[in-house]
Formats: structure tokens, C-alpha cells, sequence
């Protein structure tokens, strides 16, 4: 026994000498951040596609113009320090601060600003569609923006389209991010327009620099010190890659980190009523929604698709698994966007199994039918298509869910491959066209045409009279017209469209007591606006 | 024995060391061509099996958006738009020189990748091949050597823990009680990440980086955060080696040759140390060696649990990414690795176990 009672005072003085006691604070000029990180694959604005590379570029990179961080729905300057519309609304004349200069030295000029947009064209990534929208295109992009002298910048529109939804465009997509052309030239390799390069690297101006990005481990942002714009408040912006939730909330709790950005609806409940920790959200103009193949005779049926909105318990989900997460939304505009319709009006469907019933026996599917659903792996992806499959079963549908990584679930959902799906979907503009010009509009149903871009398309559904609308719309002057037209919009597309909304989704941090300032919308986080204290 | 017979023997005693190098560079050649038939299957299937992932590397880099000519694009580039045995064969090409392109997922080279990520599960699978071995084998031995008894049920109760309990909510319960709760270790993470820019890597093994350019701070910090996923990894092996060297032992306790030596009035350490141990040496070996590799393809929860930024993670992440490259890359390389570590036991099995000559 006495030799046992040796063996365990051995082990409890070497658990002693080994412990360590956790750091209480973070540095007070750095933000440690935790998120998952996993996603970035590039670092090149004309390639990001990502929400996490999206919200660190745009502190990397200054564009043009830049959404309001007072009012989202706004434009401030940026790049550019004013600008003018000439008298038939088809040309933007930008006027460019002068002054700045890029890491290289080289002084940022209107020459910087057209090969960067143009870039963008002739990479063809998917970010190219923000411009191909609004009529620019590859083989234009040569008239498209041009350069009149060092600092001013034209960009000539095809059509008259509403200049505050090109510059909202432009302030919050990666399209006009202002690259050191000069430098990057030099680090092309095979035409490749320095995508290689910029892939780990940046070459552009910001109040913060990348400073190091090791994938799956950590992104290092340094404050510019050359910036023209107001000084950033921090010297250094840590990003560490944290992919637990729990192991998040730990360092958190700990005070080994000041923000956590991917905690779940559990954790998020619990740390509200956690006094030195504050957890806030803002609405994106995001939507998770449930599509249908419209090729497939029985979602071909409007009452079919509408039958599934009445399958949902919103409220329910909204209070547990989407708690802090997302708040119920069948329209398809999200709520913060001009011409959205209100709360009420945007969400007026509830769980209704009766209703879904009547729906699917008008449309002869009384006896019900069976069809596969494709969902990604987001934490609460599971347990709604589970809700939904259950109600689905009382109302004789057979959905077999299969999970997938989410490259699966795109390809299928690009290639007409799936019966129905769910999935997210986020556009860049705080106005009713940016989701109507994709959850609408298909301008051409055939496999042919081969429109990857249109979700409609992907669902295979076509109505000529939507494309019509929608483009009426977006350029109708009389903006207490528009709303009323885009309102109408919403409403039918509600009863006759391709997807079921379900949610719009939320962005919730958790910030430690040391973070006395976060500024964020749905399309930016600012990071020079953070302060700690 | 006549005199012939003599100069008979003599003549082959004079031309057996002859024979045995003859021997000795077949069986390296067979060993070598084996080696490298392996490789190449292990290529072959690792292509064949990449390309019928349902996974679309193409949209992985254009993003979900892109167009349809954008993508018809990208496959050109990537090659995928040739017959299949010329992509396996630039495949093979460009293994062989272990140029596995470019990871999608990080934008640099996945060689590159692999030699940054590998490091950080050597370190974690050593810490924990040592403490698991170091307590496995020794409790397998006690727990043989007391049959039975309570010490072996408690072994066995342990063991039974160590292979069952789910390794993500030890992890998680480890990190609420002795990071969280007691602050005896560090969180998630393998360094503080202030101290990373400190540390020049020359080996990427940060506990050696850390020692060897003196900074004990540094040690500390990595000691400490090592600690607790290195035993949690540790505690698994220990209950593999523990069952599987209690099972060799009983074997040999059953031997005749133990029981002369029991006869012969051997003590009972005497019999297990000197007698019984050194039987199953061999044997020990490749659970060891079996327990490593798996460590060592790294423990995609553990890493995940403990923000490890390491081999396993790299390889899941980028399964899920659709980064056939790195994937490609990270599954030769636990080829590899097995393939070593097989070919060091069979090494092992011949200089120590006459049997196999």
C-alpha cells in the first residue's frame, strides 16, 4: 500500500510541475478573434467567395466606395472622394483620392482602378457576375471602365440602371477592390492576372494589412501605418482558427480570446446571461431556403412547393436550433433591403399540416410520394431537415435526407441533380433586386444555355412574366412606385416560386469585456472601428 | 565422417559467406520491388479513388458562382479535360518527384503544406506513443502477471474506458476540467499565438524548437497545451498495447519452457522479465508500430478539439473542401508511412526472430 501512496504523490507532484495557469488578458492593442477559417481558399478579391475572406478583405483592401458603417442601406466614399452621374444616368465619373499609395510605393491611380475591375471580368470567377448583372462584360471591359487620367475613373453603363444599386454593388462585393497594378504585373504567370500570387498575398490599401495567413491555423492582419483614411484603433488583428464551438466558448470564458464567432445556439443562450460577456447579431441579407427541381412533375406543381412552407414550425425553430441564429422569412427579399416586404407581410406562413394536405391532394399527390433532400453540414442544417422530413411523413412525402460536404451539394444543386435541397444564399446589395435578379429571373431554361449562376436555373424553373417584372422594376424612376412593384413581386413569387424560405440568417458574435467597440452590418465588419479597453 | 566429407564441408563453409550476400541482395531487391509495387498501387488507387469522389474540384475553386464558361475554362486548366491514363500518368510523374500541385485550400503547394502540418501530429503522436507505451506495456505485463486478481480487473476496467469512451467528449471534458476548471493546462491551440512569431521552426517539433533556442517560456507554454491531447491520445494506445501485451504474456505463461524455468526455481520477476517478456518483444513491436501509424495520420477529432493545426485536420478539411490535390498528397503519405513502418518491423522481425530467416 505504502508503495501505491509513493507512486500517486510521484504523479501529483509531476501534474504540478506542469501546470501552467492560463493567460487572464489579450494583448490591449490586438483583437484575438476565434472563428472557423477553414473556408478561405484565396486571398484575391476577384476570386473570394467566401463570407470569412469576404469580411477580412474588405479591411484589406480599400474599393471604390464603401458601405456606410451608420446606414447600411448607404454609400460613403472611399477610393474614390466624390463622384458624378452623368445627366442620361449611363456614366459614373469617379474623382480618387489622391495621396495614396500602395505598399510598394507605387501612388494609387484610375490606371489601378481599371485593371482590377477589368481583371475581374477576365478571370471569370464567380464574383464576375456581380458586374455581368449590370451589363458589363469581358468583351467590353475595355470601355466598360476606363481611365481618364491618374485620378479619375469612368465606368460607362449599358443601361440606366439605378446608380445606387451599382454602388452598393460595388461597396460590398469584391469587385472593385483597388489593386497595385504596376506591382502585380510583374507577379503575373501565364496571364493569370497575378491570381496565383495574390492567393496568399495582398497588394492593395486598407487600414489593415495581411500579414500571414497559415491555412486551418491563423490569419495575422498588421494596422497600415501609411493609410490614408483615419487610423485603425489596433495595431493587430489575430484570426485563429477555433473550429469547436466549445472549444471557442472555453477561451472565451477564459479571457484567452476577445471574440468568438461561431457559437451555437446553446452556447449562445448560455453566455447571454453571462454578465462580462456580451453577445450581439446583426441580420445578413442572407436566406436559407429549401429548393425543388421543377423538372420533376411534382414540384413542377405550384401547390406542391407551396404545400412545403406549411410543413415548417418557424416559430419552434426559431427558438432553439436558429435561437440567435436566424429569425423566420418566407419572402424572398430579406428584411433591411429597399422594397422588402415588412415582417408580418414577409412571413405569414406557420406549421399547417391540414393546409399542406389539401395543397398536395388539389395538386393529385393526395397519396403523397417519395424524394431524396440534399442538405450541407452546418451545425443546424440536421436537425431542421429532420423537422421537415417528419412533418413531411404525416403528410405521406417520403424525404430521404442525405447529408453531403458542401462542394457535393453545390455540384448537385448546379447540375440539376438533387429533388430538393436546402441551402443558403447571400446577396451583396441591401435592395430588393439583388435576390429578384437571381430567385426570379431565369433567362434561359434550356441545359443548353447551361445559366449555373441563376439558382432558378438550377431549379429548372421558368416564368417569362417574372423576368419581365423584375426588369420593370429595376428601372422604374418613381422609387414609391418600385417598392410597391417589388412588394407585389415578393408576394407572388411567395405563392408560384421555386424555393421555400425559411430563414434569414443572423451574424452573432460573443465579445469579451475587453472589446468596448464592434461595428458591423450584414455586408461589412469594420475592423479599424474596434476598440478594446 | 570420411575425409571427403571434411573437405566437402570445409569447401562450403569457405563459399557461405559468398552465398549468404547472394541471399541478402535478393532479399533486398525482392523487399525493394515490393516496396515500389505497393507504391504504385497506392498511387493507382488514390487517383482512381479521387476521381470518383462525388466531389467537383472545379467548383471548389470558382466558387458556386461562377459561369458556365468560366468552368469549362477551369477544367481545361486543370487538365481534367484529358483521357484518363494521361492524367494518372502526370499523376505518377509528379508523385514520384512529390509534387502533389497546388492545394486549393491553401494556395500553396501541398508538399509545402504537408511539411508545415506534419510536424505538429509528430510531436502530438510521439508525446503520446511515448506515454502510451511507457504505460501500456508495463500494465499489460502486471495486469498477466496478477491474472484475475483485482489489478487486472481494474487494468482491464481502464482499458475498456480508454477504447470506448468517445475521444471528442474526453477531449471536451479534459478541456472543462483542467484547462477551464483547474487552469493546470493550456487551451486549445499548440502554441500562444503571441509566442509563435517568436519561434524561428527549425525542426517544426515546437517542444525541440523551443528547447533548442533556449526559450523555457515557450517550452512551457507548448509542454502545457500538449499535454492534455497527448495524453487523451495516449490513454487510447495505452488501452490497445495494455490488452494486447496481457494477451502475449498469458500466451507465453503457458509455455513449457516457463514452466521448466518456474521448475528450475526461476523467481516470478525473473520469469516474466527474463523469461517471458523477451518472447513477445517482437510481437510488441508491431502493435506498437501498428498503434504509431494511426497516430501518426493524425486524430482528426483531437485536432479539431484542441485546434491542433495538424495532419489529420489538414487531410479532412481538405476532403471536405474538395481539394483532390492535397488529399491526393496527405493519402500517399500514410501510404508511406505504413509502408515504413511495416518495412522497419519486418527489419525488426528478421534480426531478432531466428524463425523468419
Amino acid at each position: 500500500m505504502k508503495k501505491h501512496a509513493n507512486f500517486l504523490r510521484c504523479v501529483a507532484a509531476a501534474v504540478a510541475l506542469g501546470a501552467v495557469p492560463a493567460l487572464a488578458e489579450t494583448p490591449a492593442d490586438t483583437l484575438l478573434m476565434a472563428r472557423n477559417i477553414d473556408a478561405i481558399s484565396t486571398f484575391d478579391p476577384a476570386q473570394i467567395g467566401e463570407v470569412v475572406t469576404n469580411e477580412m478583405i474588405q479591411n484589406i483592401c480599400d474599393s471604390l466606395v464603401s458601405i456606410d458603417p451608420e446606414d447600411e442601406a448607404s454609400v460613403v466614399p472611399a477610393m474614390a472622394k466624390d463622384w458624378t452621374v452623368s445627366d442620361d444616368g449611363l456614366k459614373i465619373t469617379f474623382n480618387l483620392v489622391e495621396g495614396a499609395t500602395f505598399p510598394s510605393g507605387n501612388p494609387v491611380t484610375a490606371k489601378d482602378v481599371v485593371w482590377s475591375m477589368q481583371r475581374v471580368l477576365k478571370l471569370g470567377f464567380g464574383n464576375a457576375a456581380t458586374l455581368t448583372e449590370y451589363g458589363f462584360s469581358e468583351e467590353t471591359a475595355e470601355t466598360d471602365f476606363v481611365a481618364l487620367d491618374d485620378y479619375t475613373f469612368e465606368m460607362n453603363l449599358s443601361r440606366p440602371y439605378p446608380i445606387a444599386l451599382i454602388l452598393q454593388a460595388v461597396a460590398s462585393n469584391r469587385v472593385a477592390n483597388v489593386l497595385d497594378s504596376e506591382f502585380l504585373k510583374g507577379e503575373e504567370v501565364d496571364g493569370d492576372y497575378a491570381n496565383k500570387y495574390l492567393t496568399t498575398n495582398s497588394a492593395c490599401v486598407g487600414p489593415f494589412a495581411l500579414r500571414q495567413w497559415n491555412a486551418g491555423e491563423v490569419v495575422i492582419l498588421e494596422a497600415n501605418e501609411n493609410y490614408y483614411g483615419p487610423a485603425p484603433k489596433l495595431k493587430r488583428i489575430i484570426i485563429r482558427h477555433v473550429a469547436e464551438a466549445q472549444a471557442q466558448r472555453l477561451l472565451l470564458e477564459q479571457g484567452d480570446i476577445d471574440v468568438a464567432r461561431d457559437l451555437g445556439a446553446e452556447d449562445l443562450r448560455d453566455l447571454k446571461e453571462n454578465p462580462d460577456l456580451e453577445v450581439v447579431s446583426t441580420p445578413l441579407h442572407q436566406l436559407y431556403y429549401m429548393g425543388f427541381d421543377s423538372a420533376k412533375p411534382e414540384f413542377a406543381d405550384d401547390r406542391v412547393r407551396l404545400a412545403f412552407k406549411y410543413l415548417v414550425d418557424y416559430d419552434a425553430l426559431a427558438d432553439t436550433v436558429m435561437a440567435f441564429l436566424g429569425v423566420p422569412r418566407a419572402s424572398v427579399v430579406p428584411l433591411g433591403a429597399l422594397g422588402a416586404l415588412d415582417e408580418e407581410e414577409g412571413q405569414p406562413f406557420s406549421l399547417d399540416l391540414d393546409k399542406a394536405k389539401e395543397l398536395l391532394t388539389e395538386a393529385g399527390y393526395g397519396d403523397g410520394f417519395s424524394a431524396r433532400l440534399f442538405v450541407g453540414t452546418l451545425p443546424y442544417v440536421a436537425p431542421i431537415a429532420q423537422h421537415v422530413q417528419e412533418n413531411a411523413a404525416k403528410v405521406g412525402i417520403d424525404l430521404q435526407i442525405e447529408q453531403m460536404a458542401n462542394a457535393q451539394l453545390f455540384s448537385a444543386f448546379r447540375g440539376r441533380d438533387f429533388d430538393t435541397i436546402m441551402l443558403s444564399w447571400q446577396t451583396s446589395v441591401p435592395h430588393a433586386h439583388g435576390m429578384l435578379s437571381r430567385h426570379a429571373v431565369n433567362p434561359d431554361n434550356s441545359d443548353e444555355a447551361g445559366l449555373t449562376m441563376f439558382p432558378t436555373w438550377r431549379a429548372s424553373w421558368y416564368n417569362e412574366d417574372f423576368n419581365k417584372r423584375v426588369d420593370e422594376a429595376l428601372f422604374e424612376k418613381d422609387e414609391a412606385k418600385q417598392i410597391e412593384m417589388y412588394k407585389q413581386l415578393q408576394l407572388d413569387h411567395m405563392m408560384h416560386g421555386p424555393f421555400a424560405y425559411m430563414f434569414q440568417l443572423l451574424d452573432t458574435a460573443v465579445l469579451g469585456s475587453s472589446v468596448t467597440t464592434w461595428k458591423w452590418n450584414a455586408f461589412r465588419v469594420y475592423y479599424a472601428d474596434i476598440e478594446k479597453g | 565422417m570420411s575425409a571427403s566429407d571434411l573437405a566437402g564441408s570445409a569447401a562450403s563453409n569457405q563459399s557461405a559467406p559468398s552465398i549468404r550476400w547472394g541471399r541478402v541482395a535478393r532479399e533486398v531487391l525482392r523487399t525493394v520491388a515490393s516496396v515500389l509495387v505497393t507504391i504504385l498501387g497506392l498511387l493507382a488507387l488514390t487517383f482512381f479513388i479521387g476521381r470518383l469522389l462525388p466531389l467537383d474540384p472545379v467548383l471548389a475553386i470558382l466558387g458556386d458562382d461562377a459561369s458556365q464558361e468560366a468552368y469549362d475554362r477551369m477544367v481545361v486548366q486543370l487538365g481534367l479535360d484529358k483521357p484518363l491514363w494521361q492524367q494518372f500518368l502526370t499523376y505518377v510523374v509528379n508523385s514520384l518527384q512529390f509534387d502533389f500541385g497546388t492545394s486549393l485550400t491553401s494556395g500553396k503547394p501541398v508538399t509545402e503544406d504537408i511539411l508545415r502540418v506534419f510536424p505538429a501530429t509528430l510531436e502530438l503522436a510521439t508525446v503520446a506513443m511515448i506515454l502510451g507505451t511507457g504505460l501500456g506495456i508495463p500494465l499489460g505485463v502486471i495486469a498477466a502477471a496478477n491474472r484475475d486478481t483485482w489489478i487486472d480487473q481494474v487494468v482491464r476496467v481502464l482499458s475498456l474506458i480508454g477504447y470506448s469512451a468517445p475521444i471528442f467528449w474526453l477531449g471536451l471534458l479534459g478541456l472543462t476540467v483542467f484547462y477551464a476548471g483547474l487552469g493546470w493546462v493550456g487551451g486549445p491551440g499548440r502554441i500562444d499565438i503571441l509566442y509563435q512569431y517568436d519561434l524561428t521552426p527549425r525542426t517544426g517539433l515546437y517542444l525541440i524548437d523551443s528547447a533548442l533556442a533556449g526559450r523555457w517560456d515557450i517550452f512551457a507554454d507548448v509542454f502545457s497545451r500538449i499535454v492534455l491531447p497527448a495524453s487523451i491520445l495516449a490513454y487510447g494506445a495505452m488501452a490497445y498495447i495494455s490488452r494486447m501485451t496481457r494477451s502475449f504474456m498469458l500466451e507465453q505463461f503457458s509455455q513449457e519452457y516457463i514452466v521448466a524455468a518456474r521448475a528450475k526455481g526461476a523467481s516470478r520477476t525473473q520469469m516474466i522479465w527474463s523469461h517471458a517478456f523477451p518472447n513477445i518483444a517482437v510481437q510488441l513491436v508491431t502493435v506498437v508500430a501498428l498503434s504509431y501509424a494511426f497516430l501518426l495520420e493524425g486524430a482528426v477529432l483531437t485536432e479539431t478539439v484542441f485546434a491542433w493545426p495538424g495532419f489529420g485536420r489538414y487531410l479532412t478539411t481538405a476532403l471536405l473542401r474538395a481539394d483532390m490535390n492535397a488529399v491526393l498528397g496527405c493519402t500517399l503519405v500514410v501510404g508511406l508511412i505504413f509502408i515504413t513502418l511495416n518495412l522497419l518491423c519486418d527489419i525488426f522481425y528478421r534480426a531478432f526472430d531466428p524463425r523468419t530467416r
